[in-house]
């Protein structure tokens, strides 16, 4: 957080400011007055247990149990399917849900609505109630790699520029389609229920947990319509340079087979934008 | 007050509101409103819930765009010039949130943290006094003091034009007058002010000039004294039975007789010199006898209860 200049203006300052615009101080970057927000939202997100747990702890339970459930391995090996597995649990229970009730608990409690009153743009009113999120996303994905490291799972992606425009793309969209939710969402309780289109069906159906190739051919092609899929295609593709069938294929042909994928991923990311404009609101319904 | 209805006519108007509409859906809350307030000045919007005050605030916030007519802060659109405008300008919501997990010295710091020229978070607690509740959490925070800290983040970024959307309701008497003496201070800055409230007293200590809202139109603006002289003074006495009747004097509107009377008029002076000359002519004494000078109050209520404006 920046300090505050501790000094008044004089009146001669005082009576410049109020004649003309140009003598304003041009204050802090924006940069710098996103981290003091950010850094207020990081805060509350510290000292609020429910989401320290639910943010820090879950998830890594969650990606433990994954060798467990004795999901993956094989063909695509445990250190890829544990990373997958941490994308994915991350983006939708963390970065998607954890945002949904955010947003929403802030616009119940009227505080979007004041801090739309200050300097800040509405882009960085809710940039800075992501970040905290965003940074605990990031670091989780940290800690597992270097889990895998630690377990000597570790093998080098691929591809890893798919594997880093999986990810990066995954959070954009889930940012998006978490302002979106908001505006079906009356309250961060609710959030529960309106959250589960993506929190249990998008990311059962991913490929994830189980290859879609065992579902029967019409659920299967639904599936790969679904927000997670292409990201975890996109993973697959990247770290081990196999299909969704964890069929190997040539190197040549993994940006021929990624098209697809990052084809539906862009189509989401625009539909969430659409969505996020037209749902979002500051204030509680009157 | 006195001196600061003294402003100079000729500033420049730091706030120009024309003809400002707005409705929701087939509802239309502002109904073409104008004003202007100028460097210096306090502009009190007043009128009963639903009159349109808030909807007509958010407009000048930037909160909201306008159905029709324009706000111009210092010359700029609250919507489109965002940027420059908030830079100068603070507000306080009628109702606004504030997170219940930081404290109060965290809240102010982090808030000077966006702005671009923010005052010294100590001296703005301070200001409020919450000096000594600096380091406790928001959550734990009475509702005046919350609303205390509410007014020391509006005003953190030095403004120099500021919008109140009713500060006080809520208010202890002290804290009332704290918030007034903060008003004062930045009017005496050269601040410009627009605030609305319930409270008339609060009109009559801050405002220089006031405007009674009601239904989206502005039914009277104008000096409080100007907007008091719209209403009759009103006479009161009783008299004892048996006394005879005063003969009534041409510039009095009767409005009941013995043995309570009420006269209104706008001849105040020569009506009671003319009601004492006859009581000591005839010896009769006028109980209860008050004489009372129209009011803002009662050029509320008048329009409050349609007595005025009806025809606007």
């Amino acid at each position: 957080m920046s300090a505050a200049p501790t000094t008044r203006p004089t009146t001669q300052e005082r009576t410049d400011m109020t004649t003309t615009t140009a003598t304003r101080p041009t204050g802090p970057s924006r940069p710098a007055r996103l981290r003091a927000a950010a850094g207020a939202e990081a805060r509350l997100l510290v000292r609020n247990r429910t989401a320290v747990f639910n943010s820090v702890l879950m998830p890594l339970l969650l990606v433990a149990a994954v060798p467990a459930l004795g999901i993956g391995g094989g063909e695509v090996g445990l250190g890829p399917t544990l990373l997958t597995a941490a994308v994915v649990i991350s983006l939708v229970y963390l970065t998607y849900y954890n945002l949904v009730t955010t947003y929403v608990a802030r616009r119940e409690d009227l505080v979007l609505q004041r801090m739309r009153t200050g300097e800040l743009s509405d882009g960085e009113v809710l940039a800075a109630t992501a970040v905290p999120t965003l940074l605990v996303t990031v670091g989780q994905l940290v800690v597992v790699t270097a889990g895998v490291v630690a377990l000597g799972e570790w093998s080098a992606p691929v591809q890893p520029l798919l594997v880093v425009v999986g990810v990066l793309a995954g959070l954009v969209l889930m940012v998006l389609l978490a302002i979106a939710s908001t505006g079906f969402t009356r309250t961060a309780e609710s959030a529960q229920i309106t959250t589960l289109p993506i929190v249990l069906v998008s990311s059962a159906l991913s490929g994830m947990f189980f290859p879609l190739s065992t579902l029967p051919e019409w659920l299967s092609g639904i599936a790969r319509f679904l927000p997670v899929t292409p990201v975890v295609d996109l993973l697959h593709l990247g770290f081990s340079g196999t299909t969704w069938e964890g069929e190997p294929i040539g190197d040549v042909s993994v940006w021929t087979w990624a098209v697809f994928p990052a084809g539906v991923l862009v189509a989401w990311i625009v539909v969430a934008a659409v969505l996020a404009r037209r749902g979002f609101r500051w204030a509680p319904r009157r | 007050m006195q001196t600061t209805a003294a402003a100079p006519s000729t500033a420049v108007p730091a706030i120009e509101v024309t003809d400002l509409r707005r409705s929701y859906g087939d509802f239309e809350a502002v109904r073409g409103i104008p004003f202007e307030v100028r460097p210096g000045e306090v502009f009190a919007l007043l009128g009963v819930n639903g009159a349109g005050k808030t909807s007509a605030l958010e407009v000048l916030e930037g909160l909201a765009a306008p159905g029709g007519g324009s706000v111009r802060i210092h010359g700029a659109d609250p919507v489109r010039d965002r940027t420059a405008v908030r830079s100068r300008m603070g507000m306080l919501l009628q109702s606004s949130g504030l997170p219940g997990d930081l404290t109060v010295a965290e809240t102010v710091r982090s808030w000077a943290g966006t702005l671009s020229a923010p005052r010294d978070a100590d001296e703005a607690i301070a200001q409020v006094g919450l000096t000594g509740r600096a380091d406790v959490r928001v959550r734990s925070l009475s509702g005046g003091e919350r609303r205390r800290l509410d007014l020391a983040l509006a005003v953190l970024g030095r403004p120099d034009v500021v919008v109140l959307d009713e500060p006080t309701t809520g208010l202890d008497p002290e804290s009332r007058r704290q918030v007034w003496r903060l008003v004062q201070d930045m009017v005496d800055g050269g601040a410009a002010v627009v605030l609305t409230t319930h409270h008339l007293e609060e009109a009559e200590e801050l405002a220089d000039r006031v405007a009674i809202l009601k239904a989206g139109r502005i039914v009277l603006s104008g000096t409080q004294e100007e907007i008091a002289e719209t209403q009759p003074a009103v006479v009161r006495f009783t008299l004892d039975a048996g006394t005879p009747q005063p003969p009534v004097p041409t510039a009095v509107q009767v409005v009941s007789t013995g043995p309570r009377y009420e006269w209104h008029t706008r001849a105040l002076q020569p009506v009671l010199a003319e009601l004492l000359a006859w009581a000591a002519e005839h010896g009769v004494v006028l109980r209860y006898l008050q004489a009372t000078a129209a009011s803002l109050e009662q050029a509320f209520l008048a329009v409050a209860e349609g007595r005025v404006g009806e025809a606007a």
